[in-house]
């Protein structure tokens, strides 16, 4: 499954640096500019690695964390914990 | 008429770049080896072209206009946009619009329907492979993306097809130039899901004993049956595929494979067997 306005947050902060740095400085005047669903939102509000997985393509998940600044481990250990098997097989070529 | 004069494959995992000082040493010589060799085989082709084929990690395209096989026909196209690739010296990277073209009417006339671009931004993909082994300046490039990221994925078979496709195109181009081709990314590994971080090398090496076999449905039914159950950065290897089709599917000589966890990929450089008479 793909949340397309998610997805397209996602897109667009790791192909803009000046809007990631603009998202890092104040993440709710950005969100606001996307019509996210209020579950959505609060998943990215609270950095909900495992439901966001289910609803991006993995890449663009990896991307947005580097891009807020996420540490690297800290990212790792939250990625695989993500149980929802089906939604990583959906990933696979 | 054009001659198709080396067929090469690299991996290009980002952190070659972005995390170089922290890869062990052990690690970081293996991987300049082998990319430099790549780049020394590359230029002693002497081609005149380089055709490339690389995914697109979400730079040039979205869900909202996704293609499965994208050609880039224009005069020039951007070098990579990703911040930590600034180094890169290739800012603008010229094309071959003729080649590039010639490529896309051929596919057509075989049954393939790819999409076409006019100027597209060529990231880390494209530009670790050719940066890292040495290959400034550039020749021309003919960028083909094809979509390894977003599943539905082409199928493996397509991507061996596309690949003889691609060696008739070469031949049947009227001008007397020297053609190389390129294939990056691969071999295993994972990017934002459960298992990041795993290499898997007892399939990485499978793997490259079906290339080197050059049996293309032993090659072809192992990965229909293997790629789905590792990680996602594996899909790439549908490139070498490609590469493996252009080449005659005579088998392939491993130039280096490094495990290298430090970069979470398993890391695969070949370079293929070609007919005498390339």
């Amino acid at each position: 499954m793909r949340d397309y306005w998610l997805s397209k947050l996602f897109f667009d902060l790791q192909s803009s640096p000046p809007l990631g740095a603009e998202y890092r400085a104040d993440r709710k005047k950005i969100l606001d500019r996307y019509p996210l669903k209020p579950e959505v939102r609060a998943a990215v509000e609270r950095n909900d690695v495992q439901f966001l997985a289910a609803r991006v393509n993995p890449y663009l998940l990896r991307f947005y964390f580097v891009v807020v600044g996420m540490p690297e481990a800290e990212f790792l250990s939250k990625v695989r914990k993500v149980g929802a098997e089906s939604a990583a097989r959906s990933s696979h070529g | 008429m054009a001659k198709l004069v080396g067929v090469f494959a690299s991996s290009h995992a980002p952190l070659i770049i972005r995390g170089w000082n922290d890869i062990k040493p052990t690690n970081q010589e293996g991987l300049t080896r082998a990319m430099t060799e790549v780049g020394r085989r590359i230029k002693a082709s002497r081609p005149d072209v380089l055709i490339e084929i690389s995914p697109d990690h979400w730079v040039n395209f979205f869900i909202d206009n996704l293609p499965s096989i994208c050609v880039g026909v224009g005069e020039e196209h951007d070098g990579p946009a990703e911040p930590w690739m600034k180094a890169c010296p290739f800012k603008k990277i010229a094309g071959h619009p003729k080649l590039a073209n010639h490529i896309v009417e051929t596919a057509l006339e075989r049954d393939f329907e790819p999409s076409m671009s006019h100027r597209l931004t060529l990231d880390h993909g494209f530009c670790i492979p050719l940066w890292r082994g040495g290959l400034d300046p550039l020749p021309p490039i003919v960028p083909i993306i094809f979509n390894d990221l977003e599943p539905p994925l082409p199928a493996v078979r397509r991507c061996l097809q596309w690949g003889t496709m691609l060696a008739e195109a070469v031949r049947t181009y009227p001008e007397d130039i020297r053609v190389a081709i390129v294939a990056t990314g691969g071999l295993s590994h994972s990017i934002g899901e459960p298992t990041m971080g795993e290499v898997d090398e007892p399939f990485d090496r499978e793997c490259i004993r079906h290339f080197e076999d050059g049996d293309e449905r032993k090659l072809v039914d192992f990965l229909n049956e293997r790629l789905p159950t590792i990680g996602n950065g594996a899909a790439e290897i549908r490139n070498w595929v490609a590469a493996h089709g252009a080449a005659g599917k005579r088998g392939f000589e491993l130039i280096g494979y490094c495990n290298v966890p430090e970069v979470y990929v398993g890391c695969g450089f070949a370079s293929w067997n070609l007919a005498a008479s390339a």
